[in-house]
């Protein structure tokens, strides 16, 4: 990292004060060693200053960006890191900023064994000051230790697990999304009293995510008065990390429809719930069908066979208020992703999770600082923030989830097109 | 106690009430299973090893008659005569794809091993590499989504076997399945190619000094396991799972199960241990949770092996293929 000619010294023994205060251990290094790694680093700028002569150039941070790239359950990732790239390109774009922005893509696969290794690998990335993300909620299980670990604060946009905040000892993670105890009790009311189900069949797919939106859904479901039969179809290994082969799913459907429920809620992704339809629809299944935001992508209607049967069905999201990017950000979306903004589920999310991190940056940011005092601050930063992004007002609470009163909203798959129907 | 019988009570009456439909669906998969099974099983009889890239031809049969499918049926509705031819086309395109990819895995996974005279374990790590190459390979070009197939026919219910909905994609799957069992069962009894094939099963040494080709036997048990298998993802396709690059695995994970099942190394015990796994699963989800199907189906595999350490029809190793 370079700094401006003017203050080398200034900068050397600031930097060194810095460090110690941060890194406890080191508080007991001796004077004279202070001393001497002062004088070392002090020399290290009066170098550069030949050199460069004069305008030092801009520091580069890196923003991760952490979900699925790749698998199939990609398309939730790919909607996600078109609209990261977006905002950082926004910022970079205003000439202003003291830094250059760009973006690191770690690809889990949306897979709770893959995300360590991804985490790992974030951490040590030295230009890495924070992540947006983890995408999916058993992912962001398993990666949080390790950013925890290095202070690297984590603004999810699509986590939604209950499980993540409650009883998370940790202050790193934050999402911009509500989480699934407001969009399983708002899906339950959705279905029950505003459709008429009087008997629920409410599938999961044994991922932490579909199992604890399931999970809120049957209980709200039972204290609004329906019938819920409970159980679990596990995803297969053909869309994520699951245990379960396809084949199985045909028999799975015939004993849906023997127990002739009024309606179905999928807890889980829409890979899964795809193959799901596919199967119920052969069992001649003609009820009404939820699921969550994990389902809503126009790739839940072209990985269903037939498409047809995916008709009908309803999905949620618990957004801002039918939180898409519009106008001038869906139409710079469009151009970098390839396809539209809307129905992009969690683009405006991953924008305004990207914008907050920015922010916070902003307010934190001073050219003494290492990369390593940054993440740390970056942390402190968005626990005080208080930010109007495109979904609304973002501020979060201090287990890291948003302290505004969530919107959840509502589609239903039309003619092969997700259509907005309105919000709780 | 009364718990318990309560809990068998309320479901058997499930399965009373669904018993015909699952009873179809599962001799459905099954017939797949039996078709993939036939592959690791005819390879095991010649060869004494378990082809794990197995997986990847059926997945590459999936593809091929995917892309076949989309470039004649688009955004068409098929009927009619074309219907049946476009399901003929879909199984070749399958089975030749299939065919050719098991022939290369021959080529070039095994041949160098078995000219070097290596030990069982090498063939095994091939194996295991060569399948972990074509499905990522397919991963890249094809990407890692699942695709639906355009369908060659409009999905219905042709007719109720006690009230159980029997659909084309199973008359489909029959039929196709069945026809190329039983040509197959017939090809090795009775041919001069099938005589050559069981020749070399049962000693491949003595065989070569009685003027078979054993190169060209082996790879005949190749070519045909893969057209099989390939035809067989073609049919699995069709169905509500669509293809992607995954697709393989637990089917053949599955196939693999049924050979063993039914004595590997024997074909016709492939084709029960198929069918009998199929229907097996099918029957479980009456009685458990999803999540537990494997539970039954593999415990069901651990008594059968139990009982019958080489499967239901008995390894018969060197007479059938």
């Amino acid at each position: 990292m370079s700094v401006s000619v003017a203050r080398p010294c200034a900068w050397g023994s600031h930097y060194t004060v810095e460090e110690d205060e941060l890194i406890k251990p080191r508080l007991n290094k001796t004077v004279a060693a202070v001393t001497t790694s002062a004088l070392l680093l002090m020399a290290v700028p009066v170098v550069g200053i030949a050199s460069t002569a004069g305008a030092a150039p801009k520091p580069t941070f890196v923003i991760g960006y952490e979900g699925p790239l790749s698998g199939g359950n990609q398309q939730l990732g790919l909607n996600m890191v078109y609209a990261v790239q977006l905002a950082i390109n926004n910022a970079n774009a205003t000439h202003k900023l003291p830094y250059v922005l760009k973006m690191a893509k770690f690809d889990d696969q949306g897979s709770s064994t893959l995300s360590p290794a991804q985490a790992q690998a974030a951490v040590a990335n030295k230009q890495l000051i924070a992540i947006v993300g983890p995408a999916f909620s058993g992912a962001t299980k398993a990666a949080e230790p390790y950013y925890r670990g290095a202070h690297v604060a984590t603004v999810s946009p699509s986590a939604t697990a209950a499980g993540l905040v409650a009883g998370f000892r940790n202050n790193n993670f934050m999402r911009v999304v509500a989480g699934d105890d407001v969009q399983g009790a708002a899906d339950a009311k959705f279905l029950v009293n505003k459709k008429g189900a009087s008997s629920v069949y409410v599938i999961n797919d044994a991922s932490f995510y579909g199992a604890g939106l399931a999970a809120v859904f049957a209980k709200s479901a039972k204290a609004d008065g329906a019938k819920v039969t409970a159980t679990t179809v596990p995803g297969t290994a053909q869309c994520q990390d699951g245990t379960a082969s396809p084949s199985e799913y045909p028999a799975v459907a015939t004993s849906i429809v023997a127990a002739k429920p009024a309606a179905i809620f999928y807890g889980g992704y829409y890979c899964d719930f795809g193959l799901l339809l596919g199967a119920l629809n052969s069992a001649g299944y003609s009820g009404m069908i939820m699921s969550g935001d994990g389902s809503w992508s126009p790739s839940l209607i072209s990985g269903t066979s037939p498409a047809s049967a995916a008709n009908n069905v309803y999905v949620s999201e618990a957004g801002g208020g039918n939180a898409t990017l519009t106008g001038k950000l869906a139409s710079g979306y469009t151009k970098l992703a390839g396809f539209s903004a809307k129905n992009a589920t969690y683009a405006a999310q991953s924008y305004d999770a990207t914008n907050v991190i920015l922010a916070a940056l902003a307010k934190v940011y001073q050219p003494r600082f290492k990369v390593k005092a940054l993440r740390e601050r970056i942390v402190l930063a968005l626990h005080r923030i208080s930010f109007r992004g495109v979904t609304g007002h973002i501020s979060f609470q201090s287990n890291g989830d948003l302290s505004a009163k969530s919107i959840v909203d509502f589609g239903q798959v039309q003619n092969g097109n997700i259509v907005s129907i309105g919000h709780s | 106690m009364a718990n318990l019988l309560h809990y068998f009570a309320s479901h058997l009456a499930t399965l009373r009430l669904e018993f015909w439909s699952l009873l179809v669906g599962g001799f459905a998969t099954g017939v797949m299973y039996a078709m993939v099974a036939i592959g690791y099983t005819m390879v095991y009889g010649v060869l004494r090893l378990i082809n794990f890239a197995h997986s990847e031809v059926f997945m590459s049969g999936g593809f091929a008659s995917y892309f076949m499918m989309r470039a004649l049926i688009g955004t068409s509705t098929p009927s009619g005569t074309w219907s049946v031819v476009l399901v003929i086309i879909g199984v070749l395109t399958g089975g030749v794809a299939g065919a050719a990819i098991a022939m290369l895995l021959e080529r070039i996974a095994y041949r160098p091993l078995r000219r070097r005279n290596a030990p069982k374990l090498a063939y095994l790590i091939s194996a295991i590499g060569a399948s972990y190459f074509l499905y990522n390979l397919a991963g890249k070009e094809f990407g890692r989504i699942n695709e639906s197939m355009p369908s060659p026919y409009i999905n219905h219910t042709v007719f109720t076997i006690f009230g159980a909905p029997v659909q084309l994609y199973y008359i489909v799957i029959f039929v196709v399945g069945v026809i190329m069992l039983i040509t197959l069962d017939r090809l090795v009894a009775t041919t001069k190619l099938g005589r050559s094939v069981r020749a070399a099963a049962q000693d491949a040494e003595t065989a070569s000094l009685m003027g078979v080709n054993i190169d060209r036997t082996i790879v005949l048990t190749f070519v045909i396991g893969g057209a099989l298998a390939g035809a067989a993802g073609f049919l699995w396709g069709l169905g509500f799972t669509g293809v992607g690059f995954y697709m393989g695995f637990t089917p053949a994970l599955k196939a693999f199960t049924a050979a063993v099942l039914g004595g590997i190394g024997n074909l016709r015990g492939a084709a029960i241990g198929g069918l009998l796994l199929g229907v097996v699963e099918s029957f479980s989800v009456a009685f458990v949770p999803a999540s537990y199907i494997d539970v039954i189906a593999f415990g069901i595999l651990v008594l059968v092996l139990l009982f019958r350490p080489t499967g239901i029809l008995g390894e018969r190793l060197g007479r059938s293929a």
